[in-house]
């Protein structure tokens, strides 16, 4: 027999989604349904008829857990989109600023699940080492962009300028400190996270992997033609779940893909482990390679380099693609600027892609150890969601033309 | 109290002939700028540069004596100079700053300091803030206007500027030509008709040439910080200093102009109003 098990919505993550499973008679999921029932988020329909410097501004509000690799993204389609190249030391800037805000993500996410690994009485602890690592790569990041949060330098063309000696002295040296400080918090939560007794075949999924490279994204490793959306209805087989879900399905050559640190570290770095306690130790080794890569940068920064291109931003009527490897994964945004103006804007959000793995990921183990699952993901719903349900009375999606690529 | 709050006041100036040179009047902001920096207090200040050297300011960071100097003067157009502050604590990575400004941006940083929306963890790097007293500020068409128009001079050849004894002043290479303050009038920013701080209340240190002889400037200290730092600058010499009672013409004058200041402003205030104007509310 069959029983259905809802969470509804799923906890500490950003935004809200549900998770409806199958279940036997022994509890064991048979089938998982992860799906979003976040607001749209419409921006891509807001920027349009948009001079291209306002584009990155709005992107950057799709999202507050993630506004860096919004603005990044959406600032490499914009400059793709009017024949920009970047010089060499905005990039390093940028790659700086995503590099910094993704430990700083990461280590948000330690504090999400430090009630499903930490105990008590290590809680301050863990909270107090998640604190330390987020203080000094924000510090990074205010300083570089501008804003921790809603970056406000970082510009189509590069960056609004490069900082100064004094700043990258500052930042080095907080960088320097914060080696120490980074590989214990490291070393503390794979601790934690190793000695769990949550099965280990937990979460492993299979879908093809889905990373462009291990820092910053490469549009050349993205081929559009390779993606198709397909509606929620048609995907879940299951009519009200088609009716609620408020996401379209990205899938790569047909298919689902897992995207984020895990698909990155099994890429690009060897790493090998699968499910709910792979993902975290990708998640955190993925941290002191984000570090190691800071050091690097800094080093090659030249302060007294242009960090910013002059431009034309009337646009080239070509579609430019930005891709950028996000905290949670691969963050797509595509823009198509002519005549000074946004005529179009699409955005494939990394949590986006991750929905439609998720869900089958919690099944063959019970139903009540699926939120771990869900969390090992660490999905985050606001900047998914984008499927306008345009009938309120029987919640039908209507209309999806603002899906289409 | 129509000067605000202040511990002291005191007529002052700079002793380095260095800052002498190149300052408006009594070298006061330049010389608590280059203490501050000396003594770590800060380790940059936002001024208003002219980089172009067409008296249009532009917000710049001094980090050395020089670069203080090279600033030095005042410029009768607006420089955003608290735009400028965010620039120095991010780009710049300054955690200690200073900046000399005018009222009104005196007022939007205190309360900047207070409610910190766009600017987090800036406020509590302002480590100095200088006001200078200001009667009004000309946007630079207008300062065009004056300088081409009516004194046949270029903006580019004018050395300094100054208003004082009623009229507006400029030192060009041909010499020093004026126009009386009255057809300057109309000129100014809109704002600053309904402004009604004469004398940068809620600085930690204002300054000005009004109430003190020529060549030197009336200091009002008003702050803790601003006390220690422009006792300290007094105690190395950097500045020397007249009981303000004993110069001409001393704080009645400038009493008078904050006041008068106040009353303008409350009237067209009230006028704006009448007019269903929004006016902003001052309390
Ligand atoms: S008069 Fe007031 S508003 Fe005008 S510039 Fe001076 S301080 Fe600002």
């Amino acid at each position: 027999m069959t029983n259905i098990k809802s969470i509804s919505p799923t906890s500490r993550q950003e935004g809200h989604a549900e998770l409806l499973m199958e279940v036997d008679d022994e509890g064991i999921v048979t089938k998982g349904m992860y799906f979003s029932i976040t607001p749209v988020r419409g921006l891509e329909k807001m920027v349009l008829d948009k001079s291209p410097e306002t584009i990155p501004v709005l992107c950057q509000r799709i999202c507050g857990v993630c506004p860096i690799p919004h603005t990044l993204a959406s600032a490499e389609a914009v400059d793709a989109s009017l024949d920009i190249e970047v010089p060499k030391a905005g990039k390093i800037l940028r790659e700086l600023t995503l590099l910094a805000h993704n430990i700083n993500s990461a280590a948000i996410h330690h504090f999400l699940i430090a009630p499903d690994f930490v105990p008590e009485d290590k809680y301050a602890t863990a909270i107090q080492s998640v604190s330390a690592v987020r203080k000094a790569t924000q510090y990074l990041v205010d300083v570089v962009a501008g804003e921790g949060i809603h970056p406000s330098d970082i510009r189509i063309g590069g960056m609004a300028q490069n900082i100064s000696p004094l700043a990258k002295e500052k930042i080095t040296e907080r960088m320097t400190d914060l080696k120490g400080t980074l590989e214990n918090h490291v070393k503390l939560m794979k601790g934690f996270i190793e000695e769990s007794d949550l099965p280990k075949g937990l979460g492993v999924v299979d879908s093809p992997l889905f990373a462009t490279t291990q820092f910053y994204g490469d549009v050349n490793d993205f081929n559009l033609d390779d993606v198709t959306e397909v509606l929620p209805e048609a995907w879940y087989g299951n009519e009200e779940v088609g009716k609620r879900a408020c996401t379209v399905i990205p899938l790569m050559n047909g298919v689902n893909v897992e995207t984020g640190p895990r698909a990155r570290m099994a890429k690009f770095a060897g790493f090998k482990d699968n499910g709910v306690i792979g993902f975290h130790i990708a998640r955190a080794d993925e941290m002191l390679l984000n570090y190691q890569r800071i050091m690097e940068l800094l080093d090659e920064l030249d302060t007294s380099a242009p960090a910013r291109a002059d431009f034309d931003f009337k646009g080239t009527g070509k579609l430019g693609i930005g891709v950028i490897e996000a905290p949670r994964g691969t963050n797509v945004h595509m823009a198509n600027i002519k005549d000074g103006k946004t005529q179009f804007y699409s955005a494939i959000v990394p949590t986006t892609w991750n929905i439609p793995t998720m869900g089958p990921a919690t099944e063959g183990y019970s139903h009540e150890l699926a939120p771990h699952v869900i969390r090992a993901f660490d999905p985050c719903l606001s900047c998914a969601t984008h499927v306008m349900v345009v009938d309120d009375d029987d919640k039908k999606v209507l209309k999806n033309e603002m899906l289409k690529i | 109290m129509v000067l605000g709050t202040y511990k002291e006041a005191l007529s002052a100036r700079a002793t380095d002939s260095k800052i002498q040179k190149v300052a408006q009047d009594g070298g006061i902001a330049s010389a608590l700028l280059i203490h501050a920096l000396e003594e770590g207090i800060i380790e940059g200040a936002v001024v208003a540069g002219d980089p172009n050297d067409d008296w249009a300011p532009y917000p710049q960071v001094a980090t050395n004596a020089d670069e203080v100097l090279q600033a030095a003067g005042t410029k009768y157009s607006m420089s955003p100079n608290v735009f400028g502050i965010k620039e120095a604590a991010r780009q710049f990575g300054l955690e200690k700053i200073g900046t000399v400004v005018v009222p009104c941006q005196m007022q939007g940083i205190r309360k900047a300091q207070a409610y910190p929306f766009s600017i987090r963890f800036i406020g509590d790097k302002i480590k100095l803030l200088i006001g200078i007293f200001c009667m009004e500020n000309f946007p630079m068409a207008s300062l065009d206007t004056f300088s081409e128009a009516m004194m046949d001079s270029s903006l580019n050849d004018v050395k300094k500027m100054d208003i004082g004894k009623g009229k507006f002043r400029i030192n060009t290479t041909d010499g020093t030509k004026d126009i009386p303050l009255k057809k300057t009038h109309g000129y100014e920013q809109s704002g600053c008709n309904i402004c009604n701080d004469y004398v940068a209340e809620w600085s930690d240190v204002s300054t000005g040439s009004v109430g003190s002889p020529d060549g030197w400037s009336t200091v009002l200290t008003r702050t803790d910080n601003g006390v220690d730092l422009f006792t300290s600058a007094v105690d190395v010499g950097l500045i020397e200093t007249k009981p303000i009672e004993e110069v001409k013409p001393g704080l009645p004058l400038l009493e008078k102009l904050a006041k008068g200041k106040k009353d303008k402003s409350k009237k067209e205030i009230e006028r704006r109003t009448k007019m269903g104007i929004p006016t902003p509310v001052l309390y």
